[in-house]
């Protein structure tokens, strides 16, 4: 005689829509994940647009400033939403045991990653929303209809390629206090260089080459050209979208090689 | 067939177990089984390999070599069908500190095929007062018993217990063990890890004592160490009367006498008593503050994991 075990686990669909749920609840209920992403791209906007004279911004093609910088700041929400938060959460979760915790129970892996991501990305486009509203409505900012589309697919993209890299850098840290200075250590030189606060077009080749081996600027050049009018097709080149190709891959590859569910320095140290 | 069990089998069987981290082994060769509806208590000292051998068992860490069926599942490659049917009571930590009870104990329930029903599961762990409550506000002992609640909350087959009472006082203790007993009664098996003796015999049905990654010692908590037989410890104060008089030969090792107080061990209490109260009576007197005392658990245990102890006999 024996036992089966007649247990049908639930959906994995509806496990991840849960975890979305679950985790846009915490991020509503931290002060720090609302004021990186909401806050912080806010304050750019309006600080740099009020601050920075038409004639020290140095617009390529008679851009006006406030037509580049609210693009480029919707970058910007994109890298705090996917990338900052992604890795200050994730190892705050994974050091408070937390992630241990769930791999103990029948929630897959890849549900708990899709509910980060699904959240990233919803924070990530209503910050950007947000963004594009107060410049439309207070800079002056002309939203470029037939870009539109090109804005959305580079975001997709950028969106993506961040999330992929802020998890799989969470495996290098290792601990909470570290995860905050890591991503803004290495976000923050990337975008100075990438056309997220300024237009790098006047910088030195070897620094617009530096940055285009970066995911970062590909991204920001074509989201920034989708706001540029006469935008008439993709605006990402190949050697571009290669570029965040490549990085999203390698990141895909090092989460599944080295992300950890366990605290401190691994799986390797006795108990 | 994976999850598949007999009624009769084993709910654990681990075989040869061996766990290296580097050079450093850390489960050396163990062997034990649990039996379903059985509640077995690993216990050690820090570094013995307790917390290596239970993450082996939920699944957390590979084995090195050895065998381990958990529910009729290896457990490293027993995916959510395994995990349907475990519950895991962490050491601590693992909570999102800004949700409420209600909120963290509905989601965990929907993690789960067969979950039990959330009201009930939060009062049964004591937390009625606390269901709209942020966890960041609750005390320890109520995070120790939200934990509880978080295993229990699938309605596991399996529910592993690593320290549940840490942090309780007496009375959530005293609460948390009646609903572990409660556990038993309804069939599930437990795996329990503790550093409080009292809870090992109170709850277990049999432990195993792990020294420096071998199982040194299992048997139920009444005879561990051969404490039901051995080591029991006799005094009384000698009587005046009987101050100038050898005791009578008996079955006792060399008594101590301790200001006034004479202390003796032996593996044969009822006989070395008889002897004792003959004696005297013989010469009309009295034996004041005469007390028998069995080694307690605590006494054994201290006794199997000391250096100088019997660790050097491995249970294989």
């Amino acid at each position: 005689m024996s036992v089966k075990a007649s247990r049908h686990s639930r959906p994995a669909l509806l496990l991840a829509a849960g975890q979305v749920r679950y985790q846009l609840l915490l991020l509503l209920r931290s002060p720090l994940a609302f004021f990186l992403t909401l806050v912080v791209p806010l304050l750019l906007l309006v600080s740099l647009n009020v601050v920075i004279p038409p004639s020290a911004a140095l617009m390529p093609r008679g851009l006006r400033y406030a037509q580049f910088l609210t693009p480029a700041v919707c970058v910007f929400c994109l890298l705090n939403a996917c990338y900052v938060t992604t890795i200050t959460s994730v190892v705050l979760a994974r050091e408070e045991q937390i992630l241990k915790r769930l791999r103990g129970t029948p929630l897959p892996a890849w549900t708990y990653l899709a509910g980060r991501s699904g959240t990233a990305f919803l924070t990530a486009t209503a910050s950007a929303t947000i963004i594009i509203t107060i410049g439309v409505a207070f800079f002056h900012v002309h939203i470029i209809w037939r870009g539109s589309g090109y804005f959305a697919a580079a975001a997709g993209l950028g969106m993506a390629c961040f999330f992929l890299l802020g998890v799989a850098v969470t495996a290098a840290i290792a601990k909470t206090d570290t995860a905050l200075p890591v991503a803004y250590g290495t976000v923050l030189p990337l975008a100075f260089i990438s056309d997220v606060f300024f237009s790098a077009a006047r910088a030195p080749h070897w620094l617009r080459d530096l940055a285009s081996a970066f995911p970062v600027a590909p991204v920001a050049r074509a989201m920034e050209a989708a706001f540029i009018p006469g935008t008439r097709s993709w605006p990402m080149p190949t050697s571009g979208l290669l570029v965040v190709l490549g990085w999203t891959i390698a990141a895909a590859a090092a989460i599944a090689l080295t992300f950890r569910w366990e605290p401190g320095p691994g799986p390797g140290h006795a108990r | 067939m994976e999850g598949e069990l007999a009624v009769n089998s084993p709910a654990i069987v681990v075989e040869r177990l061996r766990k290296d981290y580097g050079r450093l082994r850390a489960v050396d060769g163990i062997s034990f089984q649990v039996m379903r509806g059985e509640i077995y208590a690993l216990l050690g000292p820090n570094g013995a390999g307790k917390t290596t051998t239970v993450e082996i068992l939920e699944g957390h860490r590979k084995r090195s070599s050895g065998s381990v069926r958990v529910l009729g599942f290896d457990p490293g490659t027993g995916g959510r069908r395994f995990r349907e049917r475990i519950g895991i009571v962490l050491q601590s930590g693992g909570i999102d500190a800004e949700l409420t009870v209600r909120e963290i104990v509905s989601l965990y329930a929907s993690f789960y095929a067969r979950p039990r029903d959330v009201t009930q599961t939060i009062d049964q762990a004591g937390l009625s007062g606390k269901r709209r409550a942020r966890v960041r506000t609750l005390s320890g002992g109520q995070r120790r018993r939200l934990d509880l609640a978080l295993a229990l909350v699938g309605d596991p087959d399996l529910l592993f217990l690593d320290e549940p009472t840490t942090g309780f006082d007496p009375n959530a203790r005293r609460d948390a063990w009646e609903m572990i007993a409660g556990l038993r009664r309804a069939g599930t098996t437990v795996l329990l890890t503790s550093h409080y003796l009292d809870e090992v015999q109170r709850l277990a049905d049999r432990v195993g004592v792990l020294s420096h990654g071998h199982l040194v010692e299992e048997a139920t908590p009444g005879t561990l160490g051969g404490r039901d037989v051995t080591g029991t410890v006799i005094s009384f104060r000698l009587p005046a009367a009987l101050a100038s008089t050898a005791l009578p030969p008996g079955p006792w090792d060399e008594p101590e006498f301790r200001e006034g107080v004479i202390v003796m061990r032996t593996d044969q209490p009822t006989r070395v008593l008889a002897a004792l109260t003959q004696w005297a009576v013989g010469h009309g007197a009295e034996l004041e503050e005469l007390s028998v005392v069995r080694p307690s658990l605590e006494d054994a245990y201290l006794q199997i994991t000391s250096p100088d102890g019997t660790g050097g006999h491995h249970v294989r």
